[in-house]
């Protein structure tokens, strides 16, 4: 997978809190990146820093070399946010179709979006009326439809029961196995290690640690036998799945 | 179109105007009411200021009390809903996104100028006469009033967080405006030339069919000012600073277009009854004078004698003379302690080394001084050069049934319609 976007150095303070540190990684392209970590470790801030609809204090985002600024990123990303309830008046289908409008999205993608994710019955119901969950589907359907190589969605699966989280799991997968770069910020680890390829763990504002499973697991092997050189179990006890490997990065 | 804030102002906007509209009719008859020739009040008959200035009054309050929570809903509500984060992704510049968001709701200013058109046909039924450019003057001046207003909610409503907010600002700065009159009123002078540009007192030049080319302009340019701000404002990605540069560069620039605006004096006097203006031959004549003429008026600002003074007279004396000098001597805002001074009241015109004194405050009296200063003799009047009236004895038949049944219920159903169509 050859790299798609770069963060590089990216530092966004809100007052004397700082939300964001020294913050670098890379999306490569077609590949589904997860951005794990607690709650409070700035995951929205940094979405919404890297879309552009949040200044960054410093740092930059490069797409393929390139510089872009934030009100250019639109061209390369689109980027949706979490429990957000846009035009609630409309209903759905008018949604669908203002997105396929106003971004020009795919219309021939239109009909395998609604099936995968399930909407048809939602099409008629205006935006605002809708649970959760039901909401959560037609925002990722929304983001789905949108024709940027690179789409970010925040919290895909909050909302979600069990089942629909692993046919949204499903649906996002095969979406970036047609060719585009899905980078979601999760912070249900199981539903992470189902989906992406790859996890930048953020912690505090800082980036903890960038890799596959495997990679995160040697790293953090690595990083606790740094810690602990005495310990007996060194070499041997490692983190055991993402959820270890969270718990011992950040 | 869904708004519902848009439905309630379409809603009230109906009996608002319905009962400006049937009260101005009842004057209009009683005054009509012996059908008598209206000679010497020949302007106490013009439908434009005894049926549209009231009638078309309701749009103002609605501007100033409705349409803002119109305006605001739509910008603020993309904010709070999260649209706007959405919509912000798309290439468009934020001032195209403004001015489209602007233009949608002029647009739904117009739907609900449909009552005065109402009153309108109305009045036409009732067998009144219209003159089509002092009612093109009047609904240019509400569209301008209602665009001033969208501009100030569009600007507060992406400045700040919250509707509310947005909505106390709004009518802040209405307030605002009514306090800048009102100070106007008592200090005179240059508050005076700030307060004829407040939207009350452009709408009200409007409604007495008085078209001033500086404050179009001017109106015009707040207008862009706001909408300016509000694209500045809406882009939440550009740093704050940045932001705050960019409005002062915007405030700066607007300020200088305006003080260029304002030495504007091209205006056009709409009304059918030349309200504005003095008789066309003493126009003419007026202009046969060379030299400068200068005003002295020895009264106070609150003097009720300089405000006839000003509305009767020098208003269409500067329209006839741009030239004209007019200075107030007085030395107090109520003149009330300079009554007995010795030129308190007196109004000195000065041409060349001559000078007329007079006390007269009408229309007929400043022109006979001007005359006498400048050597002249008053030009006869013609028939055709006086207005004689409109005079209409008409109940306002049907008006209530429309204004206050039928409307009501139309806007309700097409509301009920507009939201199962949706659903």
């Amino acid at each position: 997978m050859t790299p798609g976007l770069h963060v590089r150095q990216l530092h966004k303070r809100y007052g004397a809190f700082a939300a964001l540190t020294d913050v670098s990684f890379t999306v490569r392209e077609g590949e589904v990146l997860g951005l794990i970590g607690p709650n409070g470790a700035g995951k929205t801030t940094l979405f919404e820093c890297i879309a552009g609809v949040l200044p960054a204090d410093s740092g930059t985002v490069m797409v393929k070399g390139q510089q872009v600024p934030g009100t250019d990123r639109g061209a390369h990303l689109f980027f949706m946010p979490d429990g957000i309830a846009p035009w609630a008046a409309q209903t759905v289908a008018w949604a669908l179709d203002f997105t396929m409008g106003f971004f020009e999205g795919d219309a021939a993608r239109l009909p395998g979006v609604i099936e995968r994710l399930q909407i048809e019955p939602l099409m008629r119901r205006s935006v605002g009326t809708l649970s959760k969950g039901e909401r959560k589907r037609v925002l990722l359907a929304i983001a789905m439809l949108t024709p940027q190589p690179l789409m970010m969605a925040d919290e895909p699966f909050d909302g979600l029961d069990l089942r629909q989280s692993r046919e949204v799991g499903a649906a996002l997968r095969e979406h970036a196995a047609v060719g585009r770069t899905v980078f979601l910020s999760i912070h249900q680890i199981a539903d992470a290690a189902r989906v992406c390829d790859r996890f930048v763990l953020l912690s505090a504002g800082h980036v903890c640690g960038e890799g596959t499973l495997d990679e995160l697991t040697a790293f953090a092997r690595a990083r606790r036998a740094e810690a602990e050189p005495d310990d007996p179990r060194r070499g041997r006890a490692s983190p055991d799945g993402l959820e270890e490997v969270v718990l011992a990065l950040t | 179109m869904a708004s519902r804030s848009w439905w309630v102002m379409l809603l009230l906007i109906g009996p608002l105007v319905g009962m400006s509209f049937i009260s101005a009719v009842r004057t209009y008859g009683e005054l009509s009411g012996v059908n008598g020739t209206a000679a010497g009040v020949g302007e106490a008959f013009s439908p434009l200021i005894g049926i549209w200035a009231p009638t078309f009054s309701a749009c103002e309050l609605a501007a100033a009390f409705l349409l803002p929570f119109v305006a605001i809903r739509l910008v603020s509500g993309d904010r709070q809903s999260g649209a706007l984060k959405l919509e912000l992704q798309h290439p468009m510049p934020a001032m195209a996104r403004m001015s489209v968001k602007g233009l949608v709701l002029l647009a739904a200013w117009v739907v609900a100028s449909v009552p005065p058109l109402i009153g309108i046909v109305l009045w036409k039924i009732y067998g009144g006469t219209t003159y089509a450019p002092e009612l093109a003057a009047v609904f240019a001046g509400h569209l301008l009033n209602a665009g001033l207003t969208v501009a100030l909610a569009c600007a507060t409503a992406s400045f700040t967080d919250h509707p509310s907010t947005a909505a106390i600002l709004t009518l802040g700065v209405t307030v605002g405006t009514w306090i800048l009159n009102f100070v106007a009123a008592v200090h005179g002078g240059l508050w005076d030339r700030a307060a004829s540009y407040t939207p009350t007192a452009m709408v009200a030049e409007f409604q007495h069919g008085l078209v001033r080319l500086d404050a179009v302009l001017v109106a015009c340019t707040l207008i862009a000012l706001g909408c300016g701000l509000g694209a500045i404002w809406m882009r939440l990605g550009v740093p704050e600073r940045r932001r705050v540069g960019e409005s002062l560069t915007a405030g700066v620039g607007a300020l200088v277009a305006i003080v260029v605006f304002a030495r504007i004096t091209a205006s056009w006097d709409a009304s059918e009854a030349r309200a504005n203006s003095f008789p066309r031959p003493d126009e003419t004549t007026l202009a046969r004078i060379s030299g400068r003429l200068r005003i002295v008026v020895h009264l106070a600002a609150e003097d009720p004698r300089r405000v006839d003074l000003e509305q009767r007279a020098l208003s269409k004396l500067r329209r006839a003379r741009p030239d004209v000098q007019v200075r107030y001597a007085a030395a107090t805002s109520t003149g009330l302690f300079e009554q007995t001074s010795e030129h308190y009241g007196e109004i000195w015109y000065e041409l060349s080394d001559r000078k007329v004194i007079s006390r007269a405050t009408t229309a007929d009296g400043v022109l006979g001084s001007i005359y006498e200063v400048a050597g002249l003799s008053a030009p006869a009047l013609a028939e055709e050069d006086i207005f004689r009236g409109h005079p209409l004895a008409a109940e306002p038949m049907g008006a209530a049934a429309l204004f206050y049944g039928i409307w009501p219920a139309a806007v309700g159903a097409a509301a009920l319609w507009n939201r199962r169509r949706d659903s």
